[in-house]
């Protein structure tokens, strides 16, 4: 992997050399950074229209908030400081399976159970951030709640390389079938699928990609970022097809721009709150594209 | 080739501590019309959400007489945010293909969607937004989608029942075709005339199977005024 991480390096300062980005490519974190929005947008652009039409917004929070009780737990435990990815891992999927299988069990309404759930990790990762902040600077907490562009190493980037496919081979073969089985049970069910093992796989699907992208965007952050692209696009789409294209590019840019202007502009604006704010900014714009241009208008 | 028979056996069903279905027992023969007739909150969705495997039971449902049977479910609305950007389209490629429907049609689906949106009256609303579509249009479009593949069983749940006259006449019609290619067809109905036109068996469900036999005679004795 790392001659390909070479050679897109070597790409992105060519374009830098070039005048076309910015001469901070040439530091290497700032190209892992690039590298890693390149990954996060289309993944998250797509996993979000489905996120928007299934109705797992707080979800999706809910294993953000998870994975700072996963890091804890990890540094406790003795895990790298920066990366520890094994029992932030663990406990998100734990945690997501433990609450889908709670869902399918229960009458309470999504949203009064995921706030329990949420309540309960968010409960534990501060009993444990006692403990955690004597054992290392807590800069380390605040990158994984807010993402920094400064911590991602080449550790990170194979991770995100191998959930990005994973993630991206499980929606090309489930998409619809996720889909389907959210927007009405019994209709997935007579046409032959497994309801219940679909939904533990998009279970599966959220937890590795948030995990994955707490480094850059921030354990609080990534659901914001699941959403927003996939609502601006909701707000200038007319068929699915631009849905999901909509939503990959507002991702993919929100990201880029969310690393690069802080940057060169010489903001002190942690990389996931600039993301989030690109992010917010587009949907807006398409929100007021939405009100203001009738084709857009008979849209919605 | 002829649909599948039906088997319910002692089919009992609990919603906490309600009774929904106590002690259901049906035997509907295949490539026949069996229409289900009842009180609303009698149990019948439910009874079918029991042979879809949407609900747990106790007692036995069994599906005989043809291997692995493609089963066409029409249910009486689809829980889609109205505002999503899904189309006609879109909707028939995400119910029938395994491709991700944003990538478009299946080449080998095309030609059957589009014959069948023209059959239910819906081929010129093909590029329309889900939520921009009437109840009644809606209706049609669920209704379509089981169709495709053509099912050897059909399973509707009250899908016409928004729809105006036109559409259900046509849907009558289609399930008449249907029936008559050997199609095994259970359909939750409250139209107790179309019952009697359609249906060749008919079993009314209020918790319990109250009457089961030939659908005219069912009907003839529920049309019956009660004695004053």
């Amino acid at each position: 992997m790392s001659d390909v991480y070479a050679l897109l390096r070597s790409a992105l300062e060519g374009l830098a050399t070039l005048g076309l980005l910015p001469q901070a490519m040439f530091f290497q974190f700032v190209s892992n950074a690039v590298i890693a929005a390149l990954l996060i947008g289309p993944l998250l652009g797509i996993l979000g229209t489905m996120v928007v039409v299934k109705r797992m917004a707080f979800f999706s929070q809910a294993i953000g908030n998870a994975a700072l009780t996963g890091v804890s737990i990890g540094v406790l435990l003795g895990e790298s400081n920066s990366s520890p990815y094994v029992s932030t891992f663990a406990f998100c999927v734990i945690f997501g399976l433990i609450l889908r299988y709670t869902q399918q069990r229960t009458s309470l309404s999504n949203d009064v159970l995921i706030g329990v759930f949420l309540s309960i990790s968010l409960a534990i990762g501060a009993s444990l951030l006692l403990f955690v902040s004597a054992r290392t600077n807590t800069h380390v907490l605040e990158n994984v709640m807010f993402g920094s562009i400064l911590t991602v190493s080449v550790t990170d980037l194979n991770i995100l390389v191998v959930v990005t496919l994973v993630c991206l081979a499980l929606i090309g073969f489930l998409y619809n079938q996720m889909l389907l089985a959210s927007l009405s049970p019994s209709l997935a069910q007579a046409r032959g699928l497994d309801v219940r093992l679909i939904e533990y796989v998009f279970v599966l699907v959220i937890t590795l990609v948030t995990v994955a992208c707490v480094k850059i965007v921030g354990a609080v952050l990534v659901e914001a970022l699941l959403v927003i692209p996939a609502a601006a696009s909701r707000n200038i789409s007319s068929s699915l097809r631009g849905f999901v294209v909509y939503s990959v590019i507002i991702a993919t840019v929100s990201c880029l721009l969310g690393i690069i202007v802080p940057m060169q502009s010489n903001l002190p604006v942690p990389s996931g709150g600039a993301i989030i704010l690109t992010a917010a900014f587009v949907f807006m714009l398409t929100a007021l594209v939405r009100n203001l241009v009738p084709r857009f208008r008979v849209a919605s | 080739m002829v649909g599948p028979s039906l088997h319910f056996s002692h089919v009992n069903l609990q919603l906490g501590a309600q009774d929904i279905l106590s002690d259901v027992s049906l035997t509907l023969a295949g490539g026949q019309v069996h229409a289900i007739v009842g009180p609303n909150g009698g149990g019948k969705t439910s009874l079918v959400r029991a042979l879809l495997g949407q609900m747990p039971f106790r007692g036995e449902i069994s599906i005989d007489g043809v291997q692995k049977p493609r089963i066409g479910y029409a249910p009486q609305s689809l829980d889609l945010d109205r505002t999503l950007p899904f189309t006609v389209l879109d909707v028939l490629a995400v119910m029938q293909q395994r491709r991700p429907a944003f990538l478009g049609r299946s080449p080998v689906n095309r030609q059957a969607q589009d014959d069948m949106l023209e059959r239910v009256g819906l081929a010129h609303q093909a590029k329309r937004l889900f939520g921009y579509l009437s109840g009644g249009e809606r209706q049609r479009l669920l209704f379509a989608q089981a169709l495709l593949p053509r099912p050897d069983l059909l399973i509707m749940d009250e899908p016409t029942s928004n729809m105006d006259l036109a559409g259900s006449q046509l849907v009558e019609s289609m399930v008449a075709e249907l029936a008559a290619q050997g199609v095994t067809i259970l359909w939750v109905n409250h139209d107790w005339e179309q019952v009697s036109r359609v249906a060749q068996t008919a079993s009314v469900i209020n918790r319990r199977v109250q009457a089961h036999g030939p659908a005219k005679d069912i009907m003839r004795m529920l049309m019956q005024p009660e004695p004053a």
